[in-house]
């Protein structure tokens, strides 16, 4: 029982993560195409962990570091967004989330200290990826524009919020009784990291 | 003489340029349908008058408890309640009067038109508390829909925000804000006052406008008005920008009996929404000085512009609305 009972918390976190984006157009039908392009990669957990690992990671660098992808994260998930409406949204291959995640995870884990230029390369290609992706929630009907517009200050607003956010909880390097904090973020990373590489597994196994 | 013809024709063209949508809707056809109740939550319904595109193609959507196949309307136990509303009208059938005959009780009309397509039909008899659930969860999410849809309401508070910044001289400000748009709600729910939504629309524009001007003043030094008196003139807005939200709340159809709840509820949620975007506006600015991702010395003015332009926009496409231009 005990047993079945582990499988099964092991399993629904996996199949979480390994889920497709939710369905948006009940929010597009109430609030129109503006909000179901912000609400979009909300709704997918993939967005959200590795939004949430690039924001850690900037905010564990320093607001000098980070600060650049205020900017960098919501135009190249336009700039994605725009591949993905031309060339279409399937050949992102699901290795390519998981091999990010673990990056992001195996970076955060190590407190390596990359510079600016490095996190701001690792955030476009991050944003150029999930704008692709976030093109397959495009209907028919939908808005493009106010999709994308929609997608893009989603972005600027997570990125935003969790690297100040990471940027206050870590505290000054100087200070000795904040150390545990920083190794709480860098457990973060960890946890991060497993989870990219189940999700690479299951990507494998389908 | 020739200055008074010219005066009494530029006058003849206004007015029929002003009164031309209102002279072109009367053209258009309307219907009147009745549903009278058979037995309780049974209802027979009949075209009384029937629109020129024919009964038969005539889309019209019940509650979702209730079954529609004409002439028969079940709803069941819960009765004849919710939204009900057609799909299709148009040049063709621009309005549809909607009777409904309970076995008790008075009965009760409802105009569904091209402006308003949804009417909200609730029990008869005094209200239960089933029905003031549906009344608060109808109203309380149609609120914040119509705040977070109100692009326009949401521009003029990110302009209070930018002026005010934080502190209880923010919290002042949209208290303001609040108490005014909630005045000019009711007084216009109520009929007391009326104003025609087009120019309404045009002068909310200009209200933004406005605060975008009082942006540039600060930004260059000069204390404005709103620098000044923030919560004076988020209050006098925000009764021009009450009787706005008045008009979504009039446009559907609802019942006098019940509009002080529905006008509360509606309320709530527009505060509900608003709440909302102060609390996204404020932690967002948090942020940015956390990080100090601020814009460069040269961009100081740039929020001011975006916002002063877009309103200027709305404000001159409105403003053609009024003029009847298209």
């Amino acid at each position: 029982m005990r047993r079945r009972l582990n499988r099964g918390a092991f399993a629904a976190p996996l199949l979480l993560v390994a889920a497709q984006s939710a369905d948006a157009h009940i929010v597009a039908s109430r609030l129109g195409d503006f909000y179901a392009g912000a609400l979009h990669p909300l709704t997918d957990l993939q967005d959200i962990v590795l939004w949430t690992a690039l924001g850690l990671l900037a905010g564990s660098l320093g607001a000098a570091r980070g600060r650049g992808l205020v900017l960098v994260l919501p135009l190249g998930l336009l700039l994605g967004f725009n591949v993905g409406l031309s060339f279409g949204s399937t050949w992102i291959a699901p290795l390519t989330n998981a091999g990010m995640m673990v990056l992001l995870g195996v970076l955060l884990a190590a407190g390596l200290r990359i510079n600016a230029a490095a996190l701001l390369a690792i955030g476009l290609v991050l944003a150029l990826m999930r704008g692709v992706v976030n093109a397959g929630g495009v209907g028919t009907a939908t808005d493009r524009v106010l999709f994308g517009a929609g997608l893009a200050l989603s972005g600027y607003a997570f990125i935003t919020l969790i690297t100040a956010l990471a940027l206050t909880f870590r505290g000054s390097d100087t200070a000795p009784s904040r150390a545990w904090r920083r190794i709480a973020i860098r457990a973060c990373g960890s946890w991060i990291a497993a989870i990219g590489l189940m999700v690479g597994g299951f990507a494998l196994a389908s | 003489m020739i200055v008074r013809r010219l005066a009494l024709t530029a006058l003849l063209c206004v007015a029929a340029t002003l009164f031309a949508p209102q002279l072109r809707a009367h053209e258009a056809s309307l219907g009147v349908i009745e549903l009278r109740e058979v037995r309780p939550g049974a209802f027979i319904g009949r075209w009384t008058m029937e629109p020129a595109i024919g009964a038969s193609h005539v889309d019209l959507r019940v509650p979702a408890h209730c079954f529609l196949r004409m002439p028969q309307l079940i709803c069941g136990d819960k009765g004849l309640v919710g939204p009900i509303t057609i799909t299709n009208l148009g040049a063709n059938m621009s309005a549809v009067l909607l009777k409904v005959i309970p076995m008790t009780g008075a009965s009760r009309s409802y105009t569904i038109t091209t402006a308003s397509p949804v009417v909200s039909i609730l029990a008869a008899g005094a209200p239960t508390l089933q029905t003031w659930i549906e009344l608060a969860r109808t109203y309380v999410n149609y609120g914040i829909d119509h705040i977070l849809l109100g692009a326009d309401h949401l521009l003029f508070v990110l302009g209070l925000i930018w002026i005010v910044r934080a502190g209880w001289r923010l919290a002042k400000t949209i208290t303001a804000f609040t108490i005014g748009h909630s005045l000019s709600l009711a007084a216009a729910a109520f009929g007391l006052i009326g104003i025609p939504e087009r120019p309404l629309n045009a002068c909310i524009a200009l209200s933004i406008v406005f605060v975008g001007v009082e942006i540039v003043k600060q930004q260059r030094g000069a204390a404005g008005l709103t620098a000044r008196y923030p919560w004076a003139v988020a209050g006098a807005f925000g009764l021009v920008h009450g009787i706005g939200f008045a008009s979504a709340l009039a446009g559907l159809g609802l019942e006098r009996r019940l509009l002080p709840g529905a006008l509360l509820f509606f309320n709530v949620g527009v505060e509900v929404g608003q709440l909302a975007f102060v609390l996204l506006v404020l932690a967002l600015m948090w942020a940015h000085r956390r990080l100090n991702a601020v814009l460069p010395r040269w961009g100081d003015l740039l929020p001011a512009y975006a916002i002063g332009s877009v309103a200027m926009f709305w404000f001159i496409g409105r403003l053609i609305r009024v003029l009847g231009v298209t």
